[in-house]
């Protein structure tokens, strides 16, 4: 470091110079002594009041309800009206606003992997100028704030962490019978599941459908089942493309990950080809799951007196890795993320981007993801990892569980396109799992499929997007 | 072509001013109806077909540029949905699922309307009842079904309960029943629709043929195989072919149920383009299938108009020749 000299005249024009840039209005951010909640309504009041309008499922917006009323309170920027659609449908509908260049919504609360091919689509207002105007910063556990990113611009703030973690019955898995059964029949000590294989086992061997208990809790349907695929290719060391854009799913670990996810099918439900959340949600909570990944929320729901016959039943961690690469990697899953995304269209834009910074501030959704009916938005930041009140709602164990797969979460493919990535692969998973189709051409042909929709949207365009899907993967393969 | 021999006096007749100012003013009253039809038609339908052409020619990736700036293809797209499989089945699987559905509502509706056709104590009730299917939001049926058809549901538990016989099929999770599942719940969603139409026409059948039948000691078996059946060949024609295309069209319940799946048993066409258009933004493909299906429809419309004309000559001469007979 080298030393300069500074006369004192120029360190008193400096200092001036610098006096008067900070008080020229949006040159700077806000005094960094009030709390990041509070310069973020300081900053929302400059905007002006409005009720701004969106785009919201009912089960995420009930808790945040009285959130947006303080922040009505505090700045006169509320929420006038919304639209009640489910986050499975919300991208079709993001998507046909994205083509009208509709201002009618002024946020859209959606999937944050649909954030590529909206913001290609135009459609998005970066989030960076009010994050700076407010000092906002996304206080989200490990790198999961890169979530929201997309090209080195921020797109949405988060409100539903959605990771998956490990669900095992402790009942069963402690039973001392269970514990023979199992050493007997596969000489090994039945324990948690830390690998692809040992999950499958224990599925298989502790299962009872007489007693309507079921092995496995996971999705294999159309629409879900890609988010389970996804967790065992990674965690074989699998990656989408190559550099060039070619899809990389026909390998090795590609085909590891198919056989897994189909031999899922000797533990589940005969009728898993079919179900979706609606299904398997109160299948686990009713304890007719032995083992599962699932989704964070669902915890809070076992763990809910008022819902569950099972608190205390289950035990929370990590979601199985695999050894196939030659190492033990573990990849858990976040998707869909539900993240307040706004629409560069809205003249209501400033005002909806600070109701979504006020939402996203971890003292803010602290009431959001514990509220114990509306079990949507689940815990995602470092705040809520040590709240009380979060703890309480999920437990210890599952909130240990959560901030461990935050650490090595993964997107599905972060691309423009995803859905059309996303339905394909799960169409031809589908296909394979109800023996239309031969586990052996799932991915040959999802490959074919992929390189079409990659011609389609155009390879330079998404090579270009390549860098930020991977700086959305985690950079660890086990949790500190 | 043939000329016909046109009586003079009849030609005076219609050259004279009121045969002539009548005939006007049959024509304004025709266009006064037709009218709005075709400038409706013109200011709302047209410019979207003639933009869906326009998507048809061109390729548009709504990630780049604007549409108008969209690559002229030509006919490179309606050879790809031509050649793609996957729209062959889906087009196989909206004819499997239209056909039959459609007989199973006309089945079910025309016994429905041979029932209720005979004024009776407590019809209106009935009637009431019968059309209570057809009232209900068919995504509410889906979502209804649902519930109703889990293997360890209400439904089977039912069937296994009445028959003694342990019934367990899996409706919605099955490929190989999963189309016949959503085919059962459009015959009994719509069902009622086929019912009204026959009931109609079951009622506007001249009671002369069957009395006649009556008298001459005809059986009521035949009376209904010889009388009535075929006075109401064009009535049923007509239920049959607006069910056929509603049937094509069937999306909220396929859609709310099962998204195409389990695999793709039940991806149907307008499943299928509702995923090309909205699911993998292919908005050039999806009105290259749009229109495809379009013509499919003009096809089944057109030979079905030819049908029901033939019915309806066969009708009439039936009607003449017995007219002639009872003149003789």
């Amino acid at each position: 470091m080298s030393k300069s000299n500074i006369s004192r005249r120029g360190f008193i024009e400096g200092g001036v110079g610098l006096t008067i840039a900070n008080v020229i209005p949006g040159t700077t951010p806000l005094a960094l002594a009030a709390s990041m909640e509070e310069r973020t309504v300081t900053a929302a009041k400059a905007a002006g009041a409005a009720d701004v309008s969106g785009m919201i499922w009912s089960p995420y917006f009930v808790p945040m309800q009285p959130v947006i009323a303080e922040f009505k309170k505090q700045t006169g920027i509320g929420v006038g009206g919304v639209q009640d659609i489910s986050i499975f449908d919300a991208p079709q509908r993001a998507m046909a606003e994205a083509l009208s260049r509709s201002p009618q919504f002024d946020f859209i609360h959606i999937d944050s992997n649909m954030i590529p091919s909206l913001a290609s689509a135009g459609y998005l207002e970066p989030l960076d100028q009010y994050m700076k105007q407010a000092d906002f910063k996304i206080e989200a556990v490990a790198d999961y704030a890169n979530f929201m990113t997309y090209k080195g611009q921020t797109y949405g703030i988060p409100t539903d962490g959605n990771v998956h973690i490990q669900y095992v019955r402790k009942d069963l898995i402690e039973d001392p019978d269970n514990k023979k059964k199992f050493a007997d029949k596969h000489g090994k000590e039945l324990k948690f599941p830390e690998v692809w294989e040992d999950d499958l086992k224990i599925q298989q061997t502790l299962m009872d459908p007489s007693k309507d208990l079921y092995g496995s809790g996971n999705l294999r349907n159309r629409a879900n089942g890609p988010t389970w695929w996804y967790m065992i290719f990674y965690s074989a060391g699998g990656f989408t493309f190559d550099d060039d854009m070619n899809p990389t799913l026909d390998t090795p670990a590609g085909q590891y990950a198919v056989d897994i996810y189909l031999q899922d099918k000797k533990g589940a439900h005969p009728e898993s080809a079919g179900w979706g959340t609606a299904q398997m949600i109160p299948r686990i909570s009713q304890g007719h799951v032995v083992s599962c990944q699932y989704w964070d929320g669902t915890a809070r729901l076992n763990e809910n007196p008022a819902k569950s016959k099972l608190r205390g039943k289950w035990l929370y961690g990590l979601v199985p890795g695999s050894d196939f690469s030659g190492k033990r990697i573990h990849r858990s899953i976040s998707s869909p993320l539900a993240a307040l995304l706004i629409n560069k269209y809205s003249p209501r834009k400033a005002q909806a981007a600070y109701l979504a910074l006020w939402l996203g501030s971890g003292k803010n959704s602290i009431p959001i993801v514990s509220d114990p009916v509306n079990t949507f938005n689940d815990a995602w930041a470092k705040e809520h990892m040590t709240a009380p009140q979060v703890i309480d709602a999920y437990t210890a164990p599952a909130i240990k569980a959560i901030e461990t797969n935050f650490q090595v979460v993964s997107p599905p493919t972060y691309l423009t396109g995803y859905l059309e990535f996303q339905d394909t692969l799960g169409k031809n998973l589908s296909e394979a799992y109800v023996g239309q189709l031969p586990a052996k051409d799932v991915l040959k042909k999802t490959q074919d499929e992929w390189n079409a929709v990659v011609r389609r949207i155009g390879r330079s365009k998404l090579k270009d997007e390549l860098a930020s899907y991977k700086a959305v993967m985690p950079k660890r393969n086990l949790p500190a | 072509m043939s000329v016909a021999a046109v009586p003079a006096a009849s030609v005076d007749l219609q050259r004279s001013p009121r045969a002539l100012s009548r005939r006007r003013a049959i024509r304004w009253f025709r266009w006064s109806i037709l009218g709005p039809l075709i400038v409706l038609l013109a200011v709302v339908l047209m410019p979207v077909l003639l933009l869906q052409l326009y998507f048809s020619f061109h390729q548009w990736s709504v990630y780049l540029g604007s549409w108008s700036e969209a690559e002229y293809v030509g006919l490179d797209l309606f050879g790809e949905v031509l050649t793609d499989p996957r729209f062959g089945w889906a087009v196989v699987r909206s004819l499997a699922f239209a056909t039959g559905s459609t007989i199973g509502c006309f089945l079910v509706g025309f016994a429905l309307a041979f029932l209720m056709y005979k004024p009776f104590r407590g019809q209106a009730l009935y009637y009431t009842i019968f059309i209570l299917p057809m009232l209900t939001v068919p995504v509410v049926v889906a979502y209804t079904a649902e519930m109703l058809l889990y293997q360890s549901g209400p439904i089977n538990d039912l069937i296994s309960r009445i028959t003694g016989i342990e019934f367990k099929p899996m409706w919605l999770t099955d490929p190989n029943i999963a189309l016949m599942t959503v085919m059962l719940l459009e015959i009994w969603n719509w069902a009622p629709f086929s019912f009204i139409i026959l009931l109609a026409g079951l009622a506007a059948i001249p009671k002369e043929p069957i009395e006649a039948a009556e008298i001459l000691g005809a059986s009521r078996w035949r009376i209904f195989w010889e009388v009535q059946l075929p006075l109401l060949r064009p009535v049923i024609f007509l239920a049959l072919v607006l069910r056929f295309l509603e049937a094509m069209a069937e999306f909220p319940k396929t859609w709310a149920l099962l998204q195409g799946g389990p695999g793709t048993a039940t991806e149907t066409l307008p499943v299928y383009i509702f995923l090309t258009t909205w699911q993998y933004f292919e908005i050039s493909k999806g009105a290259v299938m749009s229109y495809i299906v379009m013509v499919m429809m003009i096809v089944i419309v057109l030979f079905a108009i030819r049908l029901l004309r033939r019915e309806k000559r066969s009708l009439d001469a039936m009607y003449g020749q017995a007219a002639r007979e009872a003149a003789a």
